[in-house]
């Protein structure tokens, strides 16, 4: 999906000399193009989080519209107070593009998975946070979102999924509306294994890019039946639990550190958020609800 | 001590005591460095937003009383709506907030924000090749902060000749950890560094001026609480507590006096 980052700005950036690059020491040789045409348009400054988010809301203060792109945790959870009051509360609004988030780099361990980012940002006010699941919701979101005025989280993902669905920032899509009893909800890369669980199951499946402003009168429409949400991160749940009296439930992560290695098919089967799992879930969930 | 200088200290004791609020001792070490940024940068009162405006930003924003009374003294807006001050529905808080006081380019307050969005302000004016500036102040106790150090590298990374950093060193620091050779640091920091008298105008107009081909910082030697000796002799109890009626009128008589 960083390629696709970059594909999009490398287009946006022929029409607009006030888009900023600011690296945080990586994805510097993947943007080589972009500063070979741009030299005075990105600075790899380095591995200084914080900082970082403070010059995007200076350069944004004077009318620039910059991108600030590092490893998700170190970005978001580290970077929370300069996000808050820098961006959001100064209203110097920018794009914060982050890469690794949840578990794309398990074998790091702890220290580097990242599933607080959607839950934190979305409590500050003004801000969007977007968690696209493919190639083509990043390209059609970036392009939207991105000169706004608004503070914009992008959390990339390295395993798209490859669904093709209409993009339209805010809105949810409806993947599966069979009339059943249960309603799946999840959002981000993580739709390819849940629509694969769910294909042959009678429940109801709907999808998120947009987190923050959650589509709230899609999920409205589903108030009727058990709505269980399925997310390999904090965040979704708690938007969709805005919408009041719903049956909600949520499947994903547990009160405890990953403490496991290996790569995302690893830690989500762990997690029972892989295919199989999820489909044995599921039917379980179906047979307690009676449906 | 300058009469302006002077005039602003009794402001900021007469709204401190009206409204309750404090933290005067901070604001009194930088009243002559305020006055002699704004004496020397672009900038004009009745156009606050004025588009060939140099920035100044201040980053210890808990001096927040100081900058306004420094404000109004400049013209940007009458005294008497600072005497709100902290107060509900008040535009003048004890941290300033930028859509409500004119000439407030940022919302400051937590301790090593201002100085990031100094240093991304000025390189966006490096950027859009215009010769503006931006000045920040920061505090001795702030420089605690980590942040400081990283808007210090970037700024000299990335070349900001644009940026004066004023570093008010009154001493706050000596609390808790201890930076006990500033200007040595910022150098080792690829800084342009000069220490001056923080409360000799004459002094420090022309550092402020200057313009090298670095960051620049100027280290301010000031006095937490200069002009009371009250303030002085006992910083901590006054750190941000208000005086009564009786304890205006001696500080006031203080300040005539200019008992430090």
């Amino acid at each position: 999906m960083r390629k696709q980052f970059k594909k999009t700005i490398m287009d946006l950036s022929l029409h607009d000399e006030r888009i900023v690059m600011i690296l945080g020491d990586v994805s510097v040789y993947l943007f080589k193009d972009f500063n070979d045409k741009y030299p005075n348009r990105l600075f790899n400054m380095g591995i200084c989080e914080n900082t970082l988010i403070s010059v995007v809301a200076g350069l944004s203060s004077q009318g620039l519209v910059p991108f600030v792109h590092t490893i998700a945790p170190f970005v978001t959870e580290r970077s929370f107070e300069q996000i808050k009051l820098d961006m959001c509360y100064n209203k110097f609004g920018g794009n914060i593009v982050s890469c690794g988030a949840s578990f794309d780099y398990a074998w790091d361990g702890a220290t580097h998975h990242c599933y607080t980012d959607l839950a934190i940002l979305r409590l500050l006010p003004g801000i969007e946070v977007i968690q696209p699941g493919s190639y083509k919701e990043l390209d059609v979101l970036l392009r939207s979102q991105y000169d706004n005025g608004n503070t914009t989280y992008f959390r990339l993902s390295d395993h798209p999924h490859e669904i093709d669905l209409p993009v339209q920032f805010g809105k949810g899509a409806v993947i599966k509306d069979i009339g059943a009893e249960i309603t799946v909800m999840t959002a981000g890369p993580l739709l390819g294994n849940v629509l694969e669980a769910c294909r042959d199951l009678p429940v109801n499946l709907i999808y998120f890019h947009t987190i923050k402003p959650i589509d709230r009168e899609l999920v409205a429409r589903y108030s009727r039946t058990k709505i269980l949400v399925i997310h390999d991160a904090f965040g979704l749940y708690e938007a969709i639990c805005e919408v009041p009296n719903l049956r909600v439930s949520y499947h994903g992560l547990s009160d405890e550190f990953c403490g496991w290695y290996g790569a995302v098919h690893d830690i989500r089967r762990k997690l029972g958020l892989d295919p199989k799992s999820l489909k044995e879930f599921i039917k379980n969930t179906i047979e307690k609800t009676g449906s | 001590m300058i009469p302006v200088c002077k005039e602003i200290r009794k402001e900021i004791l007469k709204i401190s005591n009206a409204s309750g609020h404090g933290h005067i001792p901070t604001c009194f070490s930088i009243v002559e460095i305020m006055y002699a940024v704004y004496s020397n940068m672009k900038h004009y009162p009745k156009n606050p937003l004025w588009e060939e405006r140099d920035v100044f930003l201040l980053s210890k924003g808990h001096a927040a009383l100081g900058h306004y009374c420094t404000l109004a003294k400049l013209g940007y807006f009458d005294i008497k709506r600072v005497y709100s001050f902290g107060s509900f529905m008040s535009d003048f808080g004890c941290h300033a907030d930028r859509f409500k006081v004119p000439g407030i380019e940022a919302s400051t307050g937590s301790l090593g924000h201002g100085i990031g969005l100094a240093v991304g302000m000025a390189l966006a004016f490096k950027l859009k090749k215009t010769d503006r500036r931006v000045f920040v102040v920061i505090g001795d106790g702030e420089s605690n902060e980590g942040t400081i150090w990283e808007a210090v590298m970037v700024a000299t990374n990335v070349g900001l000749d644009n940026l004066t950093i004023i570093y008010d060193n009154n001493m706050s620091h000596g609390r808790g950890l201890q930076i006990r050779n500033p200007a040595e640091r910022f150098r080792a920091f690829s800084c342009e560094v000069v220490e001056v008298d923080g409360h000799d105008i004459d002094a420090l107009g022309p550092e402020i001026a200057k313009r090298g081909n670095k960051v620049r910082v100027v280290v301010a030697n000031t006095v937490k609480g200069y002009g009371c000796k009250t303030f002085v002799q006992d910083q901590y109890a006054w750190h941000r507590r208000s005086p009564n009626d009786s304890e205006l009128e001696m500080l006031l008589r203080e300040l005539d006096e200019e008992t430090i």
